[in-house]
């Protein structure tokens, strides 16, 4: 468990004993076992996140800082283990199921952004209510909120090749933010930006997650710094408290 | 009602992205419009091809057609293989029953032609009888009556000397009546036969769809040196009023046993039948077409994806579902069919228009493409089948991409 602050609510987001592992190289009727290889991404990793959390998720390259955000966004399910978010096991969902309570729950935000080219900003942050059946006026006036809200409100009708990638980025937030959801999750939110803007971002990241938890994954301690607990992975595997080198918890400093 | 919501909202979004890749849907539409008209046109040359022969043969008010076997085409020259070896008698036996109207033998020959001894053309020459439903002279007058060359087969009457030209030919040579033309089959043939021009008349070229000079059949046979077997290409036949052409076809069938007897119908398919080559060329070039229109059109919707795999990935992420996107994308590549076939719909008619002038200026024949309504529909269906397969592979493409592996990549 990482957090402590929210320990008295229940956890929005519960990952026990997860294990995820891929296998790779040649397979089919042709191969032989030796053509294949398992690799354990992510090795059983227990944690509890709290509605107001906000997470730190690091570690080096290859370490399964990405696969554990793919499976705690409920974008991927574990080998071993479950992953429950907002009291749903994921592992029991179809790909429909979870794309269903990703779009009801999980808010992500990427570090390039990928906003649809041909959209202004408006329609943009308005894209997953599209798959809510939500009016059409009801998604301009919610888009046009949280633009308002991260400061864009001027540039809705923008295209994304018209914003800068500062601005590109706090759309993508908007974006995620959309449908109101209890988790929101950043993957090197601020890996394209220069570090003012970066600062800008981190400012808008911490302060949504008032109603929500949110778990930044970053390679930048400046970034880590902002979060309440940070969540160091080695090889898959989540560090022990008892190795302070290789994994840390750093309480809010509110 | 969510639903409808939504609907809208999906081709609201594949409205913007055809708007914004311009030169990507605008490649599209011209490739599938392109695919269909190629059909639309091809299938409205052949459907033509057939009214226009049908109208032809319906207009050259004959029956029954005799030859000596199937009537070929010499692309070379325009003109015809002759086959039917004496002609003369064989006209004459049948114009002797009682159900036949007329009946008469036609030459079908490529002769050099000039208007002096040195500059020679070659051009169709048509050994026929002067006057009736044979050859209709709009300027000057017939020639003389009869074939008094062939003199019963004896070949020594006298050479009127006399040919009646198409107008074509006229401007082609610089000549009218009363004057003089050099014809033969050989160029030595051709300096030794002076011919005097008794008139103009489009008959023939009408039917031939070319330049042609008409003469007495005995003396074309003379120029061509084909007297001895008394060659032609076929025997035309009326029939009286009440007479059954495929009776009396039948009946000539048992009387000469080694002619072919067809009746206007059965002589049409039969010469088609010799454009077997060309059709199956045509049918090629339009399946081509249709499938590069497919290839096209597929290309470019699947590259509109890769392009924009990780912005759809990042959507689905969000919760969007496969097939919303799916919508979106299959929206784009209907849309492009759509406007694909529409457009082609649109331009068949008046490219139908410029290809008749581009053909009646090369070969004579008017009005060659006819464009039927039903051959248009077709097209447009065709488009939509194109519009329809790419926006399936589309849709097959995206459910198929893992989306962690898209967002990783």
């Amino acid at each position: 468990m990482v957090s402590t602050e929210s320990d008295t609510t229940d956890p929005i987001l519960t990952c026990d004993g997860v294990t995820r592992s891929f296998t790779r190289g040649r397979s089919g009727w042709l191969s032989s076992p030796q053509d294949t290889q398992t690799v354990v991404a992510v090795d059983d990793v227990t944690t509890t996140i709290h509605t107001g959390d906000v997470v730190g998720l690091a570690g080096p390259s290859g370490s399964g800082k990405s696969t554990l955000l793919h499976l705690l966004a409920a974008l991927d399910t574990p080998t071993k283990g479950r992953v429950v978010l907002d009291g749903t096991d994921t592992t029991t969902l179809s790909e429909s199921q979870r794309a269903k309570l990703r779009l009801d729950e999980v808010g992500i935000v990427f570090q390039h952004f990928h906003l649809l080219p041909s959209l202004s900003a408006r329609a943009n942050v308005a894209l997953p209510l599209v798959q809510r059946g939500v009016p059409k006026s009801t998604r301009r006036a919610k888009a046009n909120d949280l633009l308002d809200a991260v400061g864009l409100a001027d540039r809705a009708t923008h295209k994304p090749a018209e914003l800068s990638g500062g601005e590109q980025q706090r759309v993508a937030i908007a974006r995620a933010l959309v449908t109101d959801p209890s988790l929101l999750v950043a993957d090197e939110p601020t890996g394209e930006l220069d570090s003012e803007t970066g600062r800008q971002i981190l400012d808008l990241l911490t302060d949504v997650a008032d109603d929500r938890a949110v778990i930044i994954a970053s390679h930048d301690e400046a970034v880590l710094d902002r979060a309440d607990s940070v969540l160091r992975l080695h090889d898959g595997r989540l560090q022990s408290e008892s190795d302070p080198s290789m994994h840390r918890e750093i309480p809010h400093e509110s | 009602m969510r639903f409808l919501t939504r609907l809208r909202a999906v081709i609201g979004i594949a409205g913007a992205q055809i708007r914004t890749q311009r030169l990507r849907s605008l490649l599209a539409i011209v490739g599938i419009c392109l695919a269909v008209l190629s059909m639309t046109l091809l299938t409205s040359l052949g459907m033509g091809v057939v009214q226009t022969g049908q109208e032809k043969f319906d207009a050259s008010g004959r029956d029954l057609w005799v030859t000596g076997g199937p009537v070929k085409l010499t692309p070379e020259t325009g003109g015809f293989q002759n086959s039917l070896d004496n002609s003369h008698r064989v006209a004459d036996e049948i114009m002797a029953r009682d159900d036949v109207a007329t009946a008469y033998a036609l030459g079908f020959q490529t002769v050099y032609v000039s208007p002096n001894t040195s500059e020679f053309e070659t051009i169709i020459g048509v050994g026929a009888p002067s006057g009736g439903q044979s050859v209709t002279v709009t300027e000057g007058s017939q020639y003389t009556p009869g074939d008094p060359h062939y003199n019963g087969g004896s070949y020594d009457g006298p050479m009127t000397h006399e040919v009646i030209i198409s107008p074509e030919a006229a401007e082609r040579f610089g000549v009218g009546v009363n004057d003089t033309l050099y014809i033969g089959s050989t160029l030595a043939s051709a300096r030794q036969h002076e011919f005097r021009i008794t008139g103009i008349s489009p008959t023939y070229s009408n039917f031939l769809g070319s330049s042609n000079v008409v003469l007495h059949l005995s003396e074309l046979q003379e120029v061509s040196g084909t007297t001895g077997t008394d060659t032609a290409s076929l025997v035309t036949v009326k029939l009286r009023d009440g007479a059954d052409p495929d009776t009396v076809a039948s009946e000539l069938e048992s009387t000469y046993p080694t002619l072919d007897v067809r009746t206007n119908q059965e002589q049409l398919e039969a010469t088609l039948r010799q454009q077997a080559v060309l059709i199956a060329a045509g049918v090629a070039l339009v399946a081509l077409s249709i499938i590069t229109g497919i290839a096209l059109t597929l290309n470019l919707v699947l590259s509109l994806i890769y392009q924009q795999r990780r912005e759809f990935a990042a959507l689905r992420a969000q919760g969007l579902s496969v097939w919303t996107l799916v919508g979106v994308v299959g929206t784009q590549a209907f849309t492009y069919g759509l406007l694909g076939g529409l457009l082609a719909s649109g331009l068949t008619y008046p490219l139908a228009d410029v290809l008749n002038v581009a053909i009646q200026s090369l070969v004579g024949f008017e009005n060659v493409v006819v464009v039927d309504q039903r051959v248009v529909l077709g097209g447009f269906a065709i488009a939509l089948v194109i519009g329809l397969a790419s926006a399936l592979a589309g849709s097959w493409s995206l459910a198929r991409q893992p989306v962690t592996d898209l967002l990783d990549g």
